[in-house]
């Protein structure tokens, strides 16, 4: 019978307490729509870059007419092959501008040669032997020739996202197979493809994850810290006492963004040495670059910390508001899955969610080798976030000592 | 010549949803004043003091604080206030919580420390000063907290209940202080529960459902009460302000 007592008043003062009582109900509902949105399983909006040269023509012979020129298309084929929600094409004509393109936004780029149809026809009937084909009206049987000399298509692949990069290589061969089956070859894509690797296939699943990892250990530690002691100082009255003294919310704030910037430098520090010696990850750039990542990455979660801290009335509270934030960082950042393989909307979260930014400059950084200057996106949103949630955490600071 | 108003309220109203805390209560109180504020539980004494210091904004009314109008940041270094609940950091020691707190007011560092040690005589916590203060008893804590709101020589300190918890030898001892503070001219709102210490006031204000029901001497409200002890006068102007409301 006590332990019914116990239990009754548990209840009573979860259902006291509504916003306690509102986590309780929607966190899981968060979580559950989070995670079944964010796996769609498939990929969209990959930019890719095509530069078509391809004449499209085939130069073949015939029993019937002799040597013929037929118009087949084969590299256009090839393009109308690949899904148009999975990739967006970009077609440039300047094939040195395109590789260069690839790994600043550009997973991929082909460069069909000007004799591709060519290429691909004659290879095709050389390997299956002679067949017909309908030329001007009539039935021609085209016979085998010479192998045809001339450039392979090139492919160049950015692998830094080993899972992207898999899920390119599979669709551009898919593509080719239904190209290749309008000519009933056996032919194998390999044969006609001069495909490289931009990291040579260097990074591993372990260094793909690892700085989103990091951040991710940053994120949980800095933000669950800094809420608990902001809670802790105004439940506890120190807060009032703080700010009764001839002091300035900003001089509160700022004591607190310093102290625990500094215990995220050394977590981040730790987090490093540690995946570097235990697993060796790659980490081939500037480590200058990766503090000041880390710092506006701190200062960011701190002011996000403060924020909830504001909302809770206390340290359960903080908590659960905590997970609120941590269960998207996790899965909607692009740690594990790429951001383009989630549908827009959830998309549209994660682009909201510090980490998201955090783990792309890491791993621009770590795993690419990206110098500040490729950085200028992510390190001015990350700046942006950190200025804003500052300032909203000064004035949530001064707000919680009138609240207190 | 009229002694200067250190605090000046005027028509003070603050509501927490259907409640009033404060019901458009004025207030004045001069110089080297030792003002007690006495009343029943939650009649506003707490929520007065909160809003004199500037942490609640009144919803009506306003109140001036050493010529200051209040919310004012100008006053708080000549401001002290001791809260009801503790509001210490349990896991410093005594000179931790004490230095840190007067680091606040840019007193220097030796100067925090001598200020320290006086106050510390003071509370009579000298020889527990290194010690954790989440491993002193209650009173103790309150007796820490008394020191760090006293540590910048405020001219003006809120104390909400600083004896509560404290023993009577103690007790008396701290009242000494704050007769010799209202002689240094630092005028002192005490809030308090205990009749002895009202009686030590130079004026008791009687606060009830937020209103200031009366204010004098305690002599004073002894004749108006028409009774002989303090205590009977509470309870009278107790009883007056149920029938009024």
């Amino acid at each position: 019978m006590t332990s019914l007592a116990v239990a009754r008043n548990v209840l009573r003062r979860i259902l006291r307490d509504g916003r306690t009582l509102a986590l309780i109900v929607i966190l899981p509902l968060f979580f559950v729509l989070i995670y079944g949105n964010s796996f769609s399983g498939s990929y969209s909006d990959l930019r890719i870059v095509v530069v078509n040269e391809d004449n499209g023509l085939a130069s073949v012979r015939t029993a019937e007419v002799g040597r013929v020129t037929l118009t087949v298309d084969l590299a256009s084929a090839f393009v109308a092959a690949l899904d148009p929600n999975v990739f967006d094409i970009v077609i440039l004509d300047d094939a040195d501008e395109a590789l260069e393109w690839v790994g600043n936004g550009v997973w991929a780029a082909l460069v069909f040669p000007k004799s591709f149809s060519n290429a691909v026809v004659s290879e095709a009937v050389r390997a299956s032997g002679e067949r017909k084909t309908e030329f001007e009206g009539n039935t021609v049987t085209i016979l085998p020739s010479e192998p045809v000399a001339g450039p392979l298509t090139k492919l160049v692949i950015d692998d830094s996202n080993p899972l992207v990069a898999g899920a390119i290589l599979a669709a551009f061969d898919s593509a080719f197979a239904a190209v290749l089956e309008t000519q009933q070859s056996s032919v194998t894509v390999d044969s006609l493809l001069d495909a490289s690797r931009l990291y040579e296939g260097e990074i591993r699943m372990l260094d793909f994850t690892a700085p989103g990892i990091i951040g991710f250990a940053m994120t949980l530690i800095t933000v669950m810290l800094t809420a608990m002691a902001v809670v802790r100082e105004r439940t506890g009255g120190t807060l009032t006492r703080i700010l009764i003294a001839p002091v300035s919310a900003w001089q509160v704030t700022l004591g607190y963004t310093l102290a625990f910037s500094l215990v995220a430098l050394f977590q981040a520090a730790e987090l490093f040495l540690v995946s570097l010696w235990l697993f060796d990850i790659r980490f081939i750039g500037d480590p200058g670059a990766v503090i000041l990542v880390i710092v506006l990455f701190a200062i960011g979660l701190q002011g996000i910390a403060t924020l909830i801290s504001t909302l809770a009335k206390n340290e359960a509270q903080a908590m659960q508001f905590v997970l609120f934030m941590l269960i998207p960082s996790i899965m909607l950042s692009g740690v594990f899955w790429p951001l383009e393989t989630m549908p827009g909307t959830m998309r549209a979260i994660s682009y909201a969610i510090p980490l998201t930014y955090a783990n792309a400059a890491l791993r621009k950084i770590m795993l690419t080798g990206h110098g500040l200057g490729a950085l200028s996106f992510e390190l001015s949103v990350l700046g942006a976030i950190a200025f804003v949630t500052l300032f909203l955490s000064i004035l949530s600071m001064r707000r919680q000592a009138y609240t207190a | 010549m009229a002694a200067e108003q250190v605090i000046r309220a005027e028509g003070l109203r603050k509501r927490f949803g259907k409640r009033t805390a404060l019901d458009g209560l004025s207030l004045s109180v001069s110089r080297g004043q030792l003002y007690g504020l006495v009343g029943p539980n939650g009649a506003g004494k707490t929520t007065l003091i909160r809003t004199l210091c500037g942490l609640l904004r009144p919803d009506e009314g306003e109140a001036t604080l050493l010529g200051w109008r209040m919310p004012s940041t100008r006053v708080r270094s000549q401001l002290g206030y001791m809260p009801q609940d503790f509001a210490v950091y349990d896991d410093l020691s005594v000179m931790q919580n004490l230095e840190f707190f007067g680091r606040l007011y840019s007193l220097r560092r030796a100067q925090v420390r001598e200020r320290a040690n006086e106050l510390l005589n003071l509370v009579e916590l000298t020889d527990r000063k290194r010690e954790r203060v989440g491993t002193l008893s209650g009173g103790m804590r309150r007796r820490v907290s008394l020191a760090i709101s006293l540590l910048h020589k405020p001219r003006l300190a809120f104390l909400d209940e600083p004896t509560a918890g404290v023993d009577p030898k103690l007790r008396r001892s701290f009242w000494d202080h704050f007769n010799r503070l209202a002689e240094q001219d630092v005028t002192l709102i005490v809030t308090t529960h205990l009749v002895e210490e009202a009686q030590r006031c130079h004026v008791v204000g009687f606060l009830m459902d937020g209103r200031l029901l009366t204010q004098g001497t305690p002599d004073e409200i002894l004749t108006q009460t028409e009774t002989t002890n303090l205590d009977d006068a509470f309870i009278v102007l107790q009883e007056q302000g149920q029938v009024k409301s």
